[in-house]
C-alpha cells in the first residue's frame, strides 16, 4: 500500500468523525448564543437532531424536553436568563470567560487571554474585538475549535493532520476543559432554564468526551502511518 | 490492516461514539439556522503584530479622578493593550516641596476595578418596575435615541426646571466627566434646575463665610511645620486622604515637635499614628466643647484681647454691630451673663462626656502653645447643628489669636489653593434656579412648594417638580442620599421622576433605579487631569492607557451623540475630543496661569507637576498683616463672631449670631433615646471612596464591612465580636456584622459608610448601608445633610 493511498484512506475514515464533531460544536455554539428573537432555538427546535442528542446524553434528554414545549413566552424567558446569566448588568452568574475562573483574583484580561489571543494568531486569526473584549470568551473559543475541525476536514496531508488534531488536544486540555466544568457547575446550581440546564450538562461532557476521543485517534494515527 | 480496524474500532465500538458519529449524516443545525452568525474570529492583520513589539511592556502614568481628596500617580504597565500591573509614583519622599504621590490600598486595586468582571459593558433599558433591577440589552443608538427625546419632551413639557443632574462625585477631579457633559447638554436646549453645595463639608460652606467671608481659611499643609500644638477635630486624613501628601506633613510637623491631639467618637487610624493624645467625644456635642474651652480661655484671660479687640465683631460687648444689646456678646454667653449658665468645663462634661479636668488642660494648651493649629474635619459638620461646630472652631482660633500666623490655623471649612489649571469645559445654563443639593427629593416631591427658607435662590418658586435626571458615575441617586427606604419609594413612582439616566462602571443600588442604563468608563480608559480637593500644590496626568472596554463609552461621546441628534453637536464639542480638552487645559495654563507649566508631551512623560512655592501660604495672612487695605469678606470687613445677617434671620434657636451648642434632635439629650439608645456615627473607610469599590474583593478583605461598638454597649446586649446584628431605628433596618473594640466611645455605634444597599427580599439590607438609618431633616442653616445625627438600637440577629 503506497502512502498515498493511505493518507486517503485515512482522510475518508476519518470524515465521518470530523463532520460529527463539527456539528456537535456547532451546536454547542449556537446553544450559548442569545437566543435574540428565537429564530435561532426554532432552528434547533427543528434540525438540532434531538433524537439522536437524548440518545447519548441526560443533558439531551433536557435539550430535547424543553424544544418539544418550547412556547414564544419561553423564548423571552430565555433571553432575560441569558442575560441573566452571562450579560449583565451586574454581577454575572456565569461570567463566560475563561480567565475569570483560571485567575486567583477572578479578573478578565489576565495570562490566559493572552494563550489564547495567541492560539488565534498562530493560526493567522484575530478577534474582532481584541483588545475591547478579552479573547477567551466561551463563544469564541468554540469557534476556534470549529475552525480547527473545518481545518481537519479539508487536510488530506497526514502529518498536517496530526498536528492540527494536537493542537485540539492541547486547547482542550489547557483551555476548554479547564474551565468550562467550572462555569457550567455555576450555571447547573443557579439556573432554573432547562435549555441552560441542558446546554451546560452537554457542553460539559462533550468536551470531555471529546478530548478522550482525540487522544485516542492521536494515538492509532501513528499507527495508520 | 490491524491498524485501520484500530482506528476504526476507536470510532465505532462504543454505542456512544455510534451515535456520536450518526450526526456526520445528520442535517447540519448551521445550514438551517443561518451558519453560527457573523465569524467573530477574521484574518490576523500581520502589521499590528510587527507594530505591536509583541514582549515590551509600555508604562504609562495615569489618574483616577474620583471623589478623593487626593491625586495619586497610577503607573499602567501595557502590554499587547491590556494592563498588566499597576505600580505607583517611585519618587524618594523627603523633599517636601514635590512629594510622592503614591497610592493607598485603594489605588493597588485599579487594575482588578478595570477588569472586573461585573463592569457595565452595555448600554441597557429598563424593563421591569423601576428599581426592579430587569434591563434589556441595547444598542447605542437607542439608547442615544430615546435620552435625546426624553430631553426634548420632558424640556417641552414641563419646562427646563424639570431636568436635574444629580450631585454625583465618581468622576469628579477632572476636566470633563459625565456630569459636566450632561449640564452642557442640557444647557444648550433650554437649562436646567441647579443645586448648591455638597454632602462632604455642606453645613460648614455656608457656615464659615458668616465668620470670616469666606471658606478659604486653610494654609498650606508646610505651615504645620511650624506649628506648636495641632488639633485634629473630627479628622482622619489616615484614612479620608485629604490630600495624597498631607500626612507626609502631618508627620514632618510631629517629628518637629508639635503636639497632637484628637478629637473624635473613635480612636481612628490618625490617632494611632499620629496623635499623642485621644480625647473621645460624643457626636452632636463638640460645641459643648468648645464653649467650655472658649470658658476657660476667657475665665483664665488667656486670650488674645488685642487680637479680638482689632480683627473681630462680637466678642465681647465692646464690639457689638449697631444695635445689638451688649449681653449678646460671645463673652456674655461663655459665661453665662445672659442664660444664668456659665459654659464651665463641668456643664460640657455632662454633655459631651470629656471629663472637665481634660478640658480645661486642653484649653489651656492650645491657648498657651503657640501658634497652634485647630484643623476641624468634615465629620463633626454632618450633623443637625453643623454650622455651629464650623463656625465654632473659628471662634476658638480667633480667642487664641491663631489666625494669619505661621503654624497657627484659622479653623472653619479650611480650603485653601494656590494652584490652578484652565478648565476648557464649560457650559452656562440659562435657568437661575437653584437648590441645596440635599433637597433633590425634596424637589422630585414637592418642588413647586419649595420656597427661600428651603434655600431655593434664583426664584421665587419653582413652575415644576424635578421630571428628568442625570446621575453621572454617582451613587447619590439611592445609597449616599439620607433616608434610603424613603428615596427608593420616591423614585419607583416612576410618575414622579419620568426619566433617569444613570451611568456608571457597576451595577451601583442608583444604577438599579435608572430606565437607561449607560456603561462608563474608568480613568484607564479616557484622557483627563486629575487635580486633588483645594489642598495641594499638584496635578496628574491622567493619560488614556487602553480602548474602553466592552461597549463602555466616555460620557462626553455619549452626551455628543445626543446633541448631535439635537442637532446641536458643533455646539457641544465645539469640534474638540477629550484629548483636545487636555492640551488645551496644558496649553492655556502655560499661557494664562503658570509660564513654568510643562508641555502637554512633557507632562505626559512626568505623569506629574508639583507647583512650588518659597513660602507657606498663610490663611488670612494679608487681613491680619494690614486690616485696612485688605478687609475680611464679610459685611463688617471684619471676622463676624457675632454675625448680624444671622441675628436678623430671627432664629435664635436654630441659628444663632454666635456659634452655640445646641442640643440636637437625635442627640445623646433627645428624650428618644430611651427607645434608641446609641447615637450612630459613620466614617469614610479606609478601603472605600465614599461608595466606590465597595464590590472589590481584594479591599474588603483589606477592611470588611463591620459596625464598632464598645464593650459596654455589646455586653449589654449580648453582643460579641463577629455576631451579626440588626440595627434600627424608625427609618430603616440594616443587619451588619460587629466588631467589639473600646476604640469607640461608650453609647456610640460607628459603620462606615458607603456599603452597598443590598435589600433581601423583605427589602433589609444586608450590608450594612448606612443611610437606611439617616434623616433627611436638613441642616438648619444650610439645609444639608445631617447624616452623622442618628439614634438607633442594635440587637443581636
Amino acid at each position: 500500500m503506497t502512502t498515498t493511498t493511505t493518507t486517503e484512506t485515512l482522510h475518508i475514515q476519518l470524515q465521518p468523525f470530523f463532520l460529527s464533531r463539527k456539528k456537535y460544536f456547532q451546536l454547542l455554539h449556537l446553544l450559548f448564543s442569545v437566543p435574540a428573537t428565537g429564530e435561532l432555538l426554532v432552528g434547533i427546535q427543528n434540525n438540532g437532531n434531538l433524537q439522536e442528542l437524548e440518545e447519548i446524553h441526560d443533558g439531551g434528554k433536557i435539550l430535547r424536553n424543553f424544544f418539544e414545549h418550547m412556547t414564544a413566552e419561553q423564548i423571552d424567558r430565555e433571553n432575560e436568563e441569558y442575560q441573566r446569566l452571562f450579560i449583565g448588568p451586574g454581577p454575572l452568574v456565569a461570567p463566560p470567560w475563561e480567565s475569570y475562573y483560571r485567575s486567583r483574583e477572578h479578573l478578565l484580561f489576565e495570562e490566559w487571554t493572552y494563550q489564547i489571543r495567541e492560539q488565534y494568531h498562530l493560526f493567522g486569526l484575530q478577534y474582532k474585538n481584541e483588545n475591547n473584549e478579552p479573547d477567551d470568551h466561551l463563544l469564541l473559543e468554540l469557534e476556534f475549535m470549529i475552525y480547527l475541525v473545518d481545518s481537519c476536514l479539508q487536510e488530506t496531508k497526514t502529518d498536517r493532520l496530526v498536528e492540527l488534531i494536537s493542537s485540539q488536544i492541547h486547547f482542550l486540555e489547557n483551555h476548554l476543559t479547564m474551565w468550562i466544568p467550572y462555569f457550567c457547575k455555576r450555571i447547573i446550581e443557579q439556573t432554573n432554564s432547562q435549555l441552560y440546564l441542558g446546554a451546560s450538562m452537554l457542553l460539559e461532557d462533550l468536551l470531555t468526551f471529546d478530548l478522550t476521543t482525540l487522544l485516542e485517534v492521536r494515538e492509532a494515527l501513528p499507527d495508520v502511518r | 490492516m490491524s491498524d485501520k480496524n484500530t482506528l476504526k474500532d476507536l470510532l465505532s465500538n462504543k454505542m456512544q461514539r455510534r451515535t456520536f458519529l450518526k450526526w456526520s449524516g445528520a442535517i447540519g443545525v448551521p445550514v438551517i439556522a443561518g451558519g453560527i452568525g457573523t465569524k467573530m474570529l477574521v484574518d490576523h492583520k500581520e502589521e499590528t503584530k510587527t507594530a505591536k513589539a509583541k514582549d515590551t511592556e509600555k508604562i504609562i502614568s495615569t489618574c483616577s479622578i474620583n471623589n478623593c481628596g487626593g491625586r495619586c500617580v497610577i503607573k499602567a504597565h501595557v502590554k499587547d493593550g491590556m494592563v498588566v500591573r499597576v505600580s505607583t509614583d517611585t519618587q524618594e519622599s523627603g523633599d517636601l516641596s514635590t512629594p510622592p504621590l503614591r497610592a493607598c490600598v485603594r489605588g493597588r486595586n485599579y487594575r482588578n476595578m478595570l477588569y472586573d468582571p461585573d463592569r457595565l459593558k452595555y448600554p441597557m433599558k429598563r424593563v421591569g418596575k423601576r428599581g426592579e433591577g430587569k434591563f434589556k440589552r441595547i444598542s447605542w443608538e437607542e439608547a442615544i435615541e430615546t435620552i435625546a427625546s426624553e430631553v426634548k419632551r420632558i424640556g417641552d413639557k414641563y419646562g427646563p426646571e424639570s431636568r436635574y443632574v444629580n450631585y454625583a462625585s465618581g468622576q469628579s477631579w477632572g476636566l470633563h466627566g459625565g456630569k459636566n457633559a450632561a449640564r452642557k447638554l442640557l444647557s444648550l436646549t433650554g437649562g436646567f434646575l441647579n443645586y448648591r453645595n455638597d454632602y462632604s463639608s455642606g453645613a460648614g460652606n455656608v457656615a464659615t463665610p458668616y465668620t470670616y467671608g469666606t471658606n478659604n481659611t486653610g494654609s498650606s499643609f508646610d505651615s504645620l511645620l511650624h506649628s506648636k500644638y495641632i488639633i485634629l477635630w473630627g479628622q482622619n486624613p489616615s484614612e479620608m486622604i485629604f490630600s495624597t501628601p498631607y500626612r507626609e506633613y502631618l508627620m514632618q510637623a510631629k517629628k518637629n515637635g508639635a503636639k497632637i491631639i484628637v478629637i473624635d467618637p473613635r480612636y481612628t487610624d490618625t490617632a494611632i499614628a499620629f496623635a499623642d493624645e485621644w480625647i473621645p467625644i460624643l457626636p452632636t456635642t463638640d460645641n459643648a466643647l468648645m464653649d467650655a474651652m472658649g470658658y476657660v480661655i476667657v475665665k483664665e484671660k488667656l486670650h488674645d484681647q488685642a487680637f479680638l479687640d482689632k480683627y473681630c465683631i462680637g466678642f465681647d460687648g465692646d464690639h457689638m454691630p449697631v444695635g445689638v444689646a451688649k449681653s449678646e456678646s460671645l463673652k456674655s454667653y461663655l459665661l453665662g451673663e445672659k442664660d444664668g449658665i456659665e459654659k464651665t468645663p463641668e456643664w460640657a462634661e455632662r454633655i459631651c462626656g470629656v471629663p472637665a479636668g481634660k478640658i480645661q488642660e486642653i484649653a489651656r494648651e492650645y491657648a498657651k502653645s503657640k501658634p497652634a493649629a485647630l484643623i476641624q474635619g468634615w465629620a463633626a459638620q454632618r450633623q443637625a447643628y453643623g454650622e455651629q461646630f464650623m463656625r465654632g472652631g473659628a471662634q476658638l482660633a480667633c480667642l487664641t489669636g491663631n489666625v494669619g500666623k505661621l503654624g497657627g490655623w484659622a479653623a472653619g471649612t479650611g480650603y485653601w489653593s494656590r494652584s490652578d489649571i484652565v478648565y476648557p469645559f464649560s457650559y452656562e445654563n440659562p435657568v437661575k434656579a437653584s437648590i441645596p443639593c440635599f433637597l433633590w427629593t425634596k424637589a422630585v416631591e414637592k418642588g413647586t412648594e419649595m420656597t427661600e427658607a428651603d434655600g431655593l435662590e434664583g426664584t421665587d418658586k419653582l413652575t415644576t417638580n424635578i421630571k428628568l435626571i442625570f446621575n453621572m458615575a454617582g451613587n447619590m441617586l439611592i445609597n449616599q442620599h439620607a433616608d434610603i427606604n424613603k428615596t427608593t419609594k420616591l423614585l419607583e413612582d416612576d410618575s414622579k421622576v419620568e426619566f433617569i439616566v444613570v451611568s456608571d462602571i457597576f451595577m451601583t443600588p442608583s444604577a438599579r433605579y435608572a430606565d437607561i442604563l449607560l456603561p462608563g468608563t474608568t480613568f484607564f480608559e479616557r484622557y483627563d487631569i486629575g487635580v486633588p480637593w483645594c489642598f495641594g500644590d499638584y496635578v496628574v496626568f491622567g493619560d488614556k492607557t487602553i480602548d474602553p472596554l466592552f461597549e463602555c463609552r466616555d460620557e462626553y461621546d455619549v452626551f455628543a451623540e445626543v446633541a448631535d441628534k439635537l442637532g446641536l453637536k458643533e455646539k457641544f464639542t465645539e469640534g474638540k475630543t477629550t484629548l483636545d480638552l487636555v492640551k488645551e487645559s496644558v496649553e492655556r495654563t502655560r499661557k494664562e496661569l503658570t509660564p513654568d507649566f510643562p508641555s502637554f508631551e512633557e507632562f505626559r512623560r512626568n505623569g506629574v507637576h508639583h507647583f512650588k512655592y518659597d513660602s507657606p501660604l498663610i490663611g488670612f495672612k494679608e487681613q491680619i498683616d494690614d486690616l485696612k487695605k485688605h478687609p475680611f469678606e464679610t459685611p463688617s470687613c471684619k471676622i463676624e463672631l457675632f454675625s448680624k445677617a444671622l441675628w436678623d434671620m430671627n432664629q435664635q434657636d436654630e441659628i444663632p449670631a454666635i456659634a452655640k451648642y445646641i442640643s440636637s434632635w437625635e442627640g445623646p439629650q433627645d428624650p428618644i433615646i430611651n427607645k434608641f439608645p446609641l447615637q450612630l456615627i459613620s466614617w469614610h473607610y479606609k478601603r472605600r471612596c465614599h461608595s466606590t469599590y465597595d464590590n472589590q474583593a481584594w479591599l474588603e478583605e483589606a477592611a470588611k464591612q463591620e459596625m464598632w461598638m464598645n464593650p459596654k454597649d455589646a455586653e449589654k446586649r449580648g453582643i460579641k465580636s463577629g455576631d451579626r446584628v440588626q440595627v434600627y431605628n424608625e427609618r430603616g433596618s440594616i443587619y451588619i456584622d460587629v466588631k467589639v473594640t473600646p476604640r469607640i466611645t461608650p453609647g456610640v455605634a460607628g459603620i462606615p459608610q458607603g456599603a452597598w444597599f443590598t435589600p433581601d427580599k423583605d427589602g433589609l439590607d444586608q450590608r450594612g448601608s448606612v443611610n437606611v438609618l439617616t434623616s433627611q431633616r436638613p441642616t438648619a442653616l444650610a439645609k444639608s445633610n445631617p447624616q452623622l445625627t442618628n439614634l438607633v438600637e442594635v440587637k443581636k440577629a
